[in-house]
């Protein structure tokens, strides 16, 4: 059951499972072509977002929002429930480095804090729904379950003073005990 | 009519050709490049990459996971059609598959984790007759055993009452473990290779071990061990002391206490949860503040030679405590080692201790 | 298929209880439900997908894909709708329906409940009435469906409610730390402080345990089966009986007529999207008030032009559900005590009798709270966004104690359901529309009660409060929160709060101009269909309606096993 490969030394039958496997996938190839780290995202975008979501949820002897996976987060979601907004973010990404770039000559992701800051709060008066799609995202990646790629070990539960998981004992009792209809 | 024959028999003759040298080329690729062939398939990417930093950096995909030409053509029809899941996860039956493949390795570990009461087989614990008569069988049983199931409690025993008799519906799982190692560490986890805890006796900020953690059946994701807490008990209105150790929190997930019951005190008055109470064994009395990890060994959770790491044969007092009257020396003892009192022996208080009197400076 | 005594839409809290007894008393039964039989290990406590909170989708259903909806708004405007959007007014899809996944509180109307206008007169522009029938009619089957649910909680500190014959069949959950807080600050104001009753174990019942107590409770499914519904009571007592099949994936196309005007069965789509049918002596309707009237709409024939039951246009008037209004308090110590179900203190002192109101609602304190439903529950003039933000999650998310309540709604007839000319679901069905909004003097009666809401927060030692008036919460669906969930919709007052409380789309009265069926639930137009669900309250009380609900379809069953003649229903 245990395929013990070290020293390349192959059992017929893996060699021809991952022969066959091998050969199949080259015929049809990759669909999808995806390149970089994300799944919708790209890198550029990822840098630009991350900046924005930064700020939102900055580090304040907490992690911000970035170091626990939100950015993790709106991908997945991007290319599932959220698929209806990938062109919001499309749109929205461009204009906000756009802006960024029109007032201070950088992209966002590459500007100092104070900078950024500077740069989100015009973006949040400038482009308000795409904004608060992001706030939305961000509080989910961050406060919601870490099942979906945000919030890495349930570290914001665990800054609000609620484990997570709870601990908590199994209902202990007596199968004959109790009122019965 | 011979026309078509040749043509056929090129056709195979081409298509095993390119079968031997793709299947090869391809294994080997698979099996020695430590994860480099899995990678090639973007949804991987994450994955390896986590491994890459992990204590099994060396180690290639294939020597835990399993490979058949069934996986490998779920893993294409799943790619191409892009329904690959919002994360990648081991379904219950990969998990149990992995076990000896970490035995490989780590033999000292899996023999003394097989010889304790960790090693329990779904057999065990879910047709259990002294258990299954007291306690209801229900979905959350997997919160602490048979976690990697992929299922509902009626589709692995049967009948779900008190009365029984109980049989397992999946008898292929009756002799597998039911906690099985990754249940307490997860394997992709960030670490130096070779990485070794060292010691045994634990004090509150003592770095963790990397792969400790928690599997959560409902998240099915690991919480490390550094991230659960460990929570706050009270003996009555007391706050018990409670040793900080963060190994020991991944113990508390299923050795733990109950919300205080209705028309107790406890209730009554709010004092959170009870020492003592469902399975909690938080150590009070004599051992208070002391970490499951001080006596427990890791795996088997053999606490016997554990006494003599505080309580030394030639110590002052001179007494052998592990002879004393306590559950420690026999199971029938009143005395549980986890709570025992000076008081519980000593009911009219604890002899003074003989002093040697002072002299007087001058004579 | 095989011909049957009755054939049942929707497995939730009304259909499974008249599954239960119309197998029980001998008839053949097929229940049909549009969703699948989940078990508590299908509950995976997600916080951003379940019934309460849908950012990611509903848990137990409908999916978003396929199950559109219409939302006409204030100005007229069309939106198309996902189960997931609060304009949807979702409850949910699967055996047990809202049950399965619900908070679980179980009251009885009260009495005042069934005779609104006879108490209060008609205000213009509302079609406030009476119950054809009254509590005391009811109150027999209030006390089977506590007994066979299985409710806990304690009447006795309040004197506001009907006559109870006997007490509940199991005591309260011992209380929390809110109870702590807010129980003797109610008794400081003369109020009537009370455990609430909920459809949930406290003690070992019907072979299932206790509540554990956890942080996952209203919206999601009980991890330890604790939590009562149709679909681990009645429906499994049902189906023992070898008299009821269940059929899961199975939607509803129509009602079936002959052409002299009786029902014959329904049609439907099978798990496979194949069309059959289910012919049957009766058919009963449970599919909740909007997808109930829905169905109706969708049985044209010839001699039901405008769907079935509906010759004087009344299947879907009257949509309601419950105005939630309160208020937020904060204290300077933790409130939170990480113990579930959270919801355990209520008063039913306002619900009537304040001079210039009609009525009123209960209120109590909130279920269990998980961080992402605090995010838009901090203080007045906390930041949206940013450092100050965080902190004050961090400040106030264990401080937090929110008092709310469903308010009665003056029912309108322009609150309606109709279907959809164009818009088609996966089937090819035409969908619900929803316009309308209750009367105007509910919202009156409602920031009453948010004030009274905060009076409390306050004599509990609360250093701030906020409200949580209408103007707040007309984007939400009674309790989902209204972060904004990435749609289109803006906060908009032709926004009427239905979902998991929807009711009244088929009135029960005695005239059939004026109400769609009669006082056992038959339709007046056809003898053998009947419409047993929220869709037939003709108010809503003042509560959680999930008992009343119950209670009827006991009322209406047995009133139909009791007519019933061999193979027919003749009434």
């Amino acid at each position: 059951m245990q395929s013990s490969t070290k020293g390349g030394a192959l059992t017929r039958r893996q060699f021809v499972a991952a022969g066959a496997t091998g050969s199949v996938a080259a015929v049809i190839g990759c669909k999808s072509g995806r390149q970089g780290n994300w799944e919708f995202l790209s890198d550029e975008q990822a840098g630009t977002l991350g900046a924005i979501c930064d700020q939102i949820i900055p580090a304040d002897g907490f992690p911000n929002a970035t170091q626990v996976g939100v950015l993790n987060y709106i991908d997945k979601q991007l290319v599932r429930p959220y698929r209806r907004h990938q062109d919001a973010y499309r749109d929205g990404l461009q204009k906000s480095d756009a802006s960024s770039r029109k007032r201070f000559g950088k992209g966002l992701a590459e500007l100092a804090l104070a900078q950024q800051l500077e740069a989100v709060t015009a973006i949040s008066s400038e482009q308000p729904e795409f904004f608060e799609l992001v706030r939305s995202h961000t509080f989910q990646g961050y406060y919601g379950s870490p099942r979906h790629g945000g919030n890495r070990d349930a570290v914001s539960w665990k800054m609000l003073g609620v484990p997570e998981p709870p601990v908590r004992g199994r209902a202990q009792y007596d199968l004959g005990k109790g009122p019965q209809s | 009519m011979t026309r078509y024959l040749k043509i056929a028999a090129l056709a195979i003759a081409a298509m095993a050709l390119l079968a031997v040298c793709g299947t090869f080329g391809a294994s080997y690729y698979y099996t020695s490049q430590y994860g480099q062939g899995c990678a090639s398939c973007h949804e991987m990417v994450n994955y390896v990459t986590v491994v890459h930093g992990s204590p099994h950096r060396t180690t290639n995909c294939m020597d835990c996971h399993e490979a058949s030409l069934g996986t490998k053509l779920r893993h294409i029809r799943v790619h191409l059609f892009g329904t690959v899941p919002e994360a990648i996860r081991l379904r219950g039956k990969d998990v149990v598959a992995m076990v000896p493949g970490c035995k490989n390795c780590h033999q000292h570990e899996y023999a003394s984790w097989h010889a304790g009461p960790h090693s329990a087989t779904y057999q065990q614990i879910l047709a259990n007759p002294v258990q299954n008569t007291k306690q209801h069988l229900m979905n959350d049983c997997f919160r602490c055993h048979g976690m990697h199931f992929d299922g509902a409690i009626g589709e692995i025993v049967q009948p779900l009452n008190a009365q029984g008799p109980w049989r397992l519906m999946r008898p292929e799982l009756a002799d597998q473990p039911a906690i099985p190692c990754q249940a307490c560490h997860q394997v992709h986890s960030q670490g130096a290779q070779e990485a070794r805890p060292a010691s045994r006796i634990s004090v509150a900020g003592e770095p963790v071990e990397n792969s400790l953690a928690f599997f959560d059946r409902r998240d099915r994701i690991h919480f490390t061990a550094a991230s659960l807490a460990v929570p706050q008990l009270h003996d009555g209105a007391r706050e018990v002391r409670m040793n900080q150790d963060p190994r020991q929190a991944l113990c508390y997930q299923c050795h733990a206490p109950r919300n205080p019951e209705a028309t107790t005190a406890a209730a009554e008055n709010h004092w959170g949860s009870q020492v003592g109470s469902g399975d909690d064994r938080t150590p009070m009395g004599v051992h208070e503040g002391l970490s499951c990890i001080s006596c427990h060994a890791g795996h088997n959770m053999n606490a016997r030679a554990s006494c003599k790491n505080c309580h030394p044969q030639m110590s002052n007092c001179g007494l052998d405590v592990e002879k004393m009257d306590t559950t420690y020396a026999s199971g029938a003892s009143k005395h549980n080692i986890h709570w025992v009192k000076c008081a519980d022996c000593h009911q009219h208080g604890v002899p003074k201790m003989k002093t040697i009197q002072p002299v007087k400076a001058g004579l | 298929m095989k011909r049957v005594n009755a054939v049942i839409v929707g497995a939730g809290a009304a259909g499974g209880i008249v599954a239960k007894e119309l197998a029980v008393a001998g008839l053949g039964v097929v229940l049909l439900e549009r969703g699948k039989w989940y078990t508590a290990n299908d509950c995976r406590k997600d916080d951003l997908r379940n019934q309460r909170t849908t950012f990611l989708g509903n848990a137990f259903g409908p999916e978003d894909e396929g199950n559109p909806r219409v939302w006409v708004d204030g100005d007229g405007g069309l939106h198309n709708v996902m189960p997931s959007e609060g304009p949807y007014q979702n409850n949910a899809a699967c055996v047990g329906g809202g049950t399965f996944s619900y908070g679980a509180q179980a009251w009885r109307y009260m009495p005042q409940d069934f005779k609104m206008r006879s108490l209060y007169g008609a205000p213009e522009g509302s079609s406030l009435e009476d119950w054809p029938i009254t509590y005391d009619d009811l109150e027999p089957f209030y006390e089977k469906a506590e007994y066979e649910i299985g409710i806990s909680g304690d009447y006795s500190g309040t004197p506001y409610h009907g006559l109870r014959k006997r007490p509940l069949p199991m005591p309260p959950l011992p209380p929390g730390r809110e109870f702590g807080v807010l129980g003797p600050a109610a008794r400081r104001l003369g109020l009537h402080p009370i455990h609430i009753p909920m459809a949930r174990n406290s003690v070992p019942y019907n072979g299932r345990g206790p509540c554990m107590r956890c942080r996952w409770c209203c919206g999601f499914a009980c991890e330890v089966d604790a939590k009562n519904g149709s679909q681990n009571t009645v429906i499994p007592i049902a189906l023992n009986t070898g008299n009821c099949e269940l059929r899961t994936e199975c939607m509803v196309k129509e009602i079936l007529t002959d052409d002299r005007g009786r029902a014959t069965g329904v049609s439907y789509f099978d798990e496979n999207g194949h069309l059959q049918q289910q012919l049957a002596d009766t058919v009963i309707v449970s599919g909740c008030a909007t997808e109930s009237a829905r169905l109706l709409l969708n049985s044209k024939s010839r001699l039901f032009p405008n769907g079935l039951g509906n010759r004087y246009d009344q299947v879907g008037r009257n949509l309601q559900g419950h105005q939630y209004t309160g208020a937020l308090g904060y204290f300077d110590f933790d409130t939170y005590d990480d113990i579930g179900p959270g919801a355990d203190i209520a008063i039913c002192d306002y619900n009537h009798g304040t001079p210039g109101l009609r009525g009123g609602g209960m209120l109590a304190n909130e279920f269990i709270r998980l961080p992402i439903h605090t995010l838009d529950r901090l203080p007045n003039g906390t930041p949206t966004w940013g450092p100050a933000h965080k902190k004050a999650m961090r400040d106030w998310h264990r401080r937090t104690i929110v008092i709310i309540g469903p308010t009665q709604q003056i029912p309108s007839a322009e609150a309606r359901i109709t279907v959809d000319p164009s818009v088609k679901d996966k089937w090819g069905m035409p969908v619900v529309r929803i316009q309308g909004n209750c009367h105007p003097h509910t919202y009156e009666i409602g920031d009453v009660q948010a004030e009274r809401a905060q009076k409390w927060l306050l004599e509990a030692g609360a250093i701030d409060t906020r409200l949580l008036s209408q103007a707040q919460n007309a984007e939400k669906a009674t309790h989902v929160p209204d972060a904004n969930k990435g749609g289109p919709h803006k906060p908009h007052s032709g926004l009427i709060p239905a979902a998991q409380h929807q009711a009244g789309t088929c009135r029960m009265g005695d005239d059939p101009k004026g109400s769609v069926v009669n006082k056992v639930c038959q339709v007046h137009d056809v003898d053998n269909v009947f419409v047993i669900d929220a869709s037939v309250h003709v108010t809503n009380g003042g509560f959680n309606p999930a008992l009343t609900i119950m209670a009827v379809a006991f009322y209406a069953s047995n009133a139909l096993v009791h007519n019933w003649k061999g193979t027919g229903f003749r009434s």
